[in-house]
């Protein structure tokens, strides 16, 4: 399978040291619960979903998540941050066939 | 009671068959916002951000602007036009399609319009135009004017084994009524911002779709006859519904249910 | 019931019902597939727990639709009212689809540095049923909050 492709937003896109902003992750992934059947041959389609999700701020932990099959397809997931100053937010996402991303965006306060 | 299928039926092309009939349940303002939020993160975001690396790689906005004969900082404008007459074509053409001639033009292998690359494409290519408004000129040539005329009869036409055209379903006098709970949607309101908002996200679906296959999920489902992407008949039908939105702005991607 | 009219007058109904027998079986089969990860909620709940006592708290707001027009993709949103400091905080928020195969949706462990214990995403039900969250707090104690979901699939487009 071809990588799994990420994207993270902060919001607002301005903001100032202190303040709380919001991260969204948001990745490609079909979510499959294991329980839906190929239409064509019959045969259930194997689990395949993300199960483990880590929020690093200068390679801090900041969330970690444990995820199941019930986030829909190509799942959204958002949290907070109080932006505490400038550095790296890391997202490692991974999935229960071992599949793994890595994706970083800059924080980078105002003021 | 446990024994649910999580979604499994749910996430199948149709839906008709898992209705409730005889509920008429609509959704209050609050759930509405809720939905409207989902927008930001509208996960068809990762589609275009693939299909601007895949455009970059294969195109390039300035190979792509001399193609069309407009300069690279006309292009958002002249994007907001499509469909329309393009020279280098000799006929009335999608934005897809002009992606199809630029790869055809460097001598590399054209996909199809189902393709990845080309829808991919075609949405990033038409987000550069986001906040425009849609102005297509149906009067602009002959050609364009002999094609609204076949996209409205295409719209009017009985094609289906039930006798539907998509006007059954789409003419203003019938719409706001619903379809299995399914408002019908006026593909002219403000609301709907049809073509200016496809290709969108469809949640019914988990991916991104354009116009032409959300036209085409529309012939299947009504039992009409589909007709071909890329036909003179599906492009005509662009032309006629995305007159009808002419002057709203774009917003790409859009989501839809 | 402008609905029922619009029906009789086109005879779309039964453009949509010739789907329909089709598209039912299938959902029945789907029904007999036991999931990977099946879990109940009580189960769930008190892995989670540990058999403390879940104390229901305005503190934990969850919002849902109330009617979701499509249970593949339903958005949530919990926060949990706290200062987040390094004294008092928000461990975890887990989230709980109660009458899904596996209930489980996610568990969020959160840290002071997040400021805020919020966390919002889209989860699959597969009917209607109450969503869960449990405020999982660092004095040790469990809150939650729930909300109902109608899921109604309506539509042949
Ligand atoms: C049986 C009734 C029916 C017929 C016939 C029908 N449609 Fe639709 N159409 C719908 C419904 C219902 C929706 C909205 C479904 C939804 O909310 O997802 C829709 C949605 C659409 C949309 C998307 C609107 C938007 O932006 O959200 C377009 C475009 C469209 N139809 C075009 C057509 C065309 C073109 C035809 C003829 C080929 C056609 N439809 C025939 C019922 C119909």
């Amino acid at each position: 399978m071809a990588e799994m492709k990420t994207l993270i937003k902060i919001k607002p896109k301005t903001y100032a040291v202190g303040e709380i902003v919001k991260i969204d992750f948001m990745a490609m992934h079909p979510m499959e619960s294991g329980m839906r059947k190929d239409k064509d041959t019959g045969a259930i389609i194997p689990a395949h979903y993300i199960n483990e999700v880590n929020f690093l701020f200068n390679d801090k932990l900041l969330t970690k998540m444990i995820t199941w099959e019930s986030l829909s397809v190509n799942p959204v997931l958002t949290i907070s941050l109080k932006v505490s100053g400038a550095g790296t937010l890391k997202v490692l996402a991974k999935d229960n066939k071992g599949q793994s991303v890595e994706s970083t965006v800059a924080i980078t306060p105002k003021g | 009671m446990r024994n649910f299928s999580i979604c499994a039926a749910l996430l199948s092309i149709s839906l008709c068959g898992l209705l409730n009939a005889d509920e008429q349940l609509s959704m209050s303002d609050s759930d509405k916002a809720m939905y409207a939020e989902m927008v930001e993160n509208n996960p068809a975001a990762m589609d275009i951000a693939d299909g601007e690396e895949t455009f970059n790689r294969l195109i390039g906005e300035e190979a792509y602007a001399k193609m069309l004969g407009v300069k690279a900082k006309d292009l958002p404008k002249y994007i907001a036009g499509f469909p329309r007459f393009v020279k280098p074509a000799g006929k009335v053409v999608t934005l897809a399609q002009t992606l199809q001639m630029a790869m055809a033009d460097r001598g590399q292998n054209v996909p199809k319009l189902e393709s990845k690359e080309i829808v991919t494409m075609s949405a990033y290519v038409k987000s550069l135009a986001n906040d425009q408004k849609t102005n297509i000129d149906v009067k602009a040539n002959k050609q364009m004017k002999e094609m609204m005329a076949l996209g409205q009869a295409v719209f009017e036409e009985r094609r289906g084994g039930r006798g539907l055209s998509c006007n059954s379903c789409h003419s203003p006098d019938i719409v706001g009524s619903r379809l299995r709970m399914q408002p019908l949607p006026d593909l002219g309101a403000k609301e709907t911002a049809a073509a200016g908002t496809w290709p969108a996200y469809r949640m019914t679906q988990s991916a991104m779709v354009t116009l032409d296959k959300r036209m085409q999920q529309c012939m299947k489902n009504a039992l009409l006859a589909e007709i071909p992407l890329g036909s003179k008949e599906m492009v005509a039908l662009e032309v006629y519904v995305t007159n009808k939105t002419k002057g709203n702005a774009i917003q790409i991607p859009g989501l839809k249910r | 019931m402008e609905r029922r009219s619009f029906l009789k007058g086109f005879g779309t109904a039964a453009a949509c019902a010739a789907l329909l027998p089709r598209m039912a079986s299938a959902a029945d089969e789907a029904k007999k597939v036991v999931g990977p990860n099946e879990m109940s909620i009580e189960t769930a709940i008190a892995a989670i727990t540990g058999g403390k006592p879940l104390t229901p708290s305005s503190k934990v707001s969850l919002s849902a639709p109330e009617i979701a027009e499509n249970g593949a993709v339903v958005p949530v949103k919990v926060t949990v009212e706290s200062p987040m400091t390094e004294k008092s905080y928000v461990k975890a928020i887990h989230v709980f689809a109660t009458k899904n195969n596996n209930v489980r949706c996610a568990n969020v462990y959160l840290t002071p540095a997040n400021g805020e214990a919020s966390f919002g995403t889209r989860i699959k039900l597969g009917g209607t049923q109450d969503v869960l969250a449990i405020a999982e707090m660092s004095d040790g104690t469990f809150l939650s909050g729930k909300q109902n979901v109608k899921v109604t699939i309506g539509g042949c487009g």
